[in-house]
């Protein structure tokens, strides 16, 4: 039945198999009126139909003489292009860079998870405001979407890392950019650095969705968006759901819109998440919320914990990097390398 | 098939004559011809004036609907086909290859099933690596946003077993063997799948030796369940195209499969 892989409604289909269409061949040759006739339903939506089955079918009639297929890239394109136009966004930590291979990848979904506290959302935002680096000093000169989830967005300690960002910038100009050219160079004021921050906040799940498919819209229209951050994927998903079997479809949705977006895009998304205790071989361990199911959403899967007083990054799950772990700590500039003075403070 | 007035336009026999003394016996379509008993419909033709014409007509759809099943084939024919057609594709791990008992067999579907991050994108890497440099073309459908060139080239190269810079031409030449497509729901997966039928069957000189779905699980999960009684179908319909793919073009299959506990109340 070829019928069946056509993205229609099951009543469209039904009605289509027992009008006696049970091929591709047979419904394009018919015309709007003959087929709204024969279906009993209103021309606009024969019209509807006749355009998914014409959509599907013209894919087989451009395909070249080539060996490639229509939609696809061969790895070795794949590889040039990678190599030409990789672009990363730096989390102003040394370490971390380096581990990630140069920062937060473009074109990819990054997960990272951790206990509270260990700097997730601080994470977040120093990637919110390092994307708007100028091409200059090293950057992708790109805007940012933030879609807070918790209420844990500050906007008070995005301008300090602003602050300490563009006090960054221009010593580094002031270091490298000696004699007339220092002027050319643009410097970024705090207040651009938030301007450039596109804030969403969300209540409850089926908002999480709805921006999700929205997303779909608003990036075409900014196009120099070049990073989505959602601060804790999670929040809305582990209370008031009574059926699982939903969430996981939900979850399953909501994971391959996200790849869709990073990939048509070529924009970076990253996803903070909780973390709970699982049981297994009898003992209690840590790991990422939201099931093993959600494992396969993300590209890559960072894990952030303590290890005695500092703060480290593992990298749990990568089709290309190395399974790698570095210090980094949190400062009143933001993330930064972690150093022997930033230690967690003791309670006593 | 559908209805039978639409073969008017291409058979000459089977014309509105046809289609009425068809209608008396309330065949409309090509399934109510089939269930109909041809005997009974041929001597109830001889009976009228036009009964050559009618005669030329069944027989006309009698050999339209032998066009399209499968032929008949014997025990031998298939023996024949099986030593000649169905290799093993080697994995390019000798482990592997043992537990396989060769490696992929040609024409069967192989799923490797596992948990996350237990390694089943880098085995579908190895072995896309290891068909593409030695025997031929790869089709490799990410539906995870996990294929990584970088990857594959450092697997090319570890293979190929040469040094960095005389591996170049043999690099370029295994990489362009490999087609990767994103998707991203099932009805793309059915597309591209469609589209890799029409184009092995059409052209003469495109082959393909290996199709890699790397995380079917990912797909069919969001269509599984709920009220959508569509969802079991499309999971089935994905798999019959995957294993006649295999078989009629002698192509192996490699699907990796996510798997995850149940769901239970406390565990979130």
């Amino acid at each position: 039945m070829e019928v069946l892989r056509l993205p229609l409604s099951a009543s469209q289909k039904g009605k289509l198999i027992s009008a006696g269409y049970t091929s591709i061949a047979s419904i394009s040759s018919t015309s709007p009126s003959h087929l709204a006739l024969e279906l009993k339903v209103s021309e606009n939506e024969a019209l509807e139909i006749l355009k998914n089955v014409s959509d599907g079918s013209r894919l087989k009639r451009t395909s070249s003489s080539l060996t490639v297929l229509n939609g696809a890239q061969s790895a070795w394109d794949m590889l040039q292009e990678e190599e030409t136009t990789r672009v990363h966004i730096t989390t102003s930590c040394a370490d971390l860079d380096s581990i990630l291979g140069g920062g937060i990848s473009c074109k990819e979904v990054t997960e990272i998870g951790g206990v509270p506290g260990i700097g997730k959302t601080q994470l977040g935002i120093q990637l919110a405001v390092n994307v708007q680096i100028p091409y200059d000093y090293g950057g992708i000169g790109g805007k940012a979407i933030y879609i807070d989830t918790e209420g844990s967005f500050m906007a008070e300690r995005a301008l300090q890392i602003a602050e300490a960002c563009s006090h960054d910038m221009a010593e580094y100009s002031r270091l490298y950019h000696k004699g007339p050219q220092a002027c050319e160079v643009k410097t970024m004021q705090p207040k651009d650095f938030l301007e450039n921050i596109f804030y969403f906040r969300v209540c409850s799940y089926t908002e999480q969705i709805a921006l999700t498919n929205y997303l779909d819209e608003f990036i075409p229209k900014h196009k120099d968006v070049k990073v989505v951050i959602i601060d804790s994927i999670t929040f809305h998903f582990r209370q008031d759901f009574d059926d699982m079997a939903l969430r996981t479809r939900v979850l399953g949705g909501i994971a391959l819109n996200l790849m869709k977006l990073a990939r048509k895009f070529g924009v970076a998304v990253v996803l903070l998440n909780q973390v709970t205790t699982k049981y297994s071989d009898g003992s209690f361990h840590l790991a990422l919320a939201l099931g093993d199911s959600w494992s396969h959403a993300s590209t890559n899967r960072i894990i952030l914990h303590w290890n005695g007083d500092e703060r480290y990054a593992y990298i749990d799950k990568s089709p290309s990097l190395r399974s790698a772990s570095a210090p980094y700590s949190v400062t009143p500039k933001g993330i930064r390398n972690s150093s022997s003075n930033n230690k967690r403070i003791k309670h006593i | 098939m559908g209805a039978l007035k639409y073969l008017t336009v291409k058979y000459a026999s089977i014309d509105a004559d046809f289609l009425q003394f068809c209608a008396s016996h309330g065949i409309f379509s090509v399934e109510d011809f089939l269930v109909h008993d041809v005997y009974v419909l041929v001597a109830s033709a001889e009976k009228l004036s036009n009964s050559d014409r009618l005669k030329q007509g069944i027989n006309q759809l009698l050999s339209i609907i032998e066009t399209l099943h499968q032929p008949w084939v014997n025990g031998l024919v298939l023996l024949e086909d099986r030593e000649q057609n169905k290799h093993c594709l080697s994995t390019g791990g000798k482990s592997f290859d043992m537990l396989l008992q060769g490696g992929l067999r040609v024409g069967h579907v192989t799923e490797f099933v596992g948990p996350s991050s237990s390694g089943k994108t880098q085995i579908c890497f190895q072995v896309a690596s290891n068909v593409a440099m030695k025997l031929g073309s790869v089709v490799f459908i990410d539906s995870g946003n996990s294929f990584s060139p970088t990857r594959i080239k450092q697997i090319v190269t570890r293979i190929s077993g040469s040094v960095e810079n005389r591996v170049h031409g043999i690099l370029q030449q295994a990489m362009r063997n490999i087609e990767c497509h994103a998707v991203f729901d099932v009805y793309a997966l059915l597309n591209v799948l469609h589209q890799l039928k029409s184009s092995l069957e059409s052209q003469a000189g495109y082959k393909a030796r290996l199709i890699v779905v790397d995380s079917i699980s990912s797909l069919i999960a969001p269509i599984l369940g709920g009220s959508n009684a569509q969802g079991y179908a499309l999971m089935v319909s994905v798999g019959y195209l995957l294993k006649k793919l295999a078989d009629r073009h002698n192509i192996a299959v490699l699907v990796s499969y996510l798997t995850f506990c149940c769901l239970l109340a406390g565990s979130i």
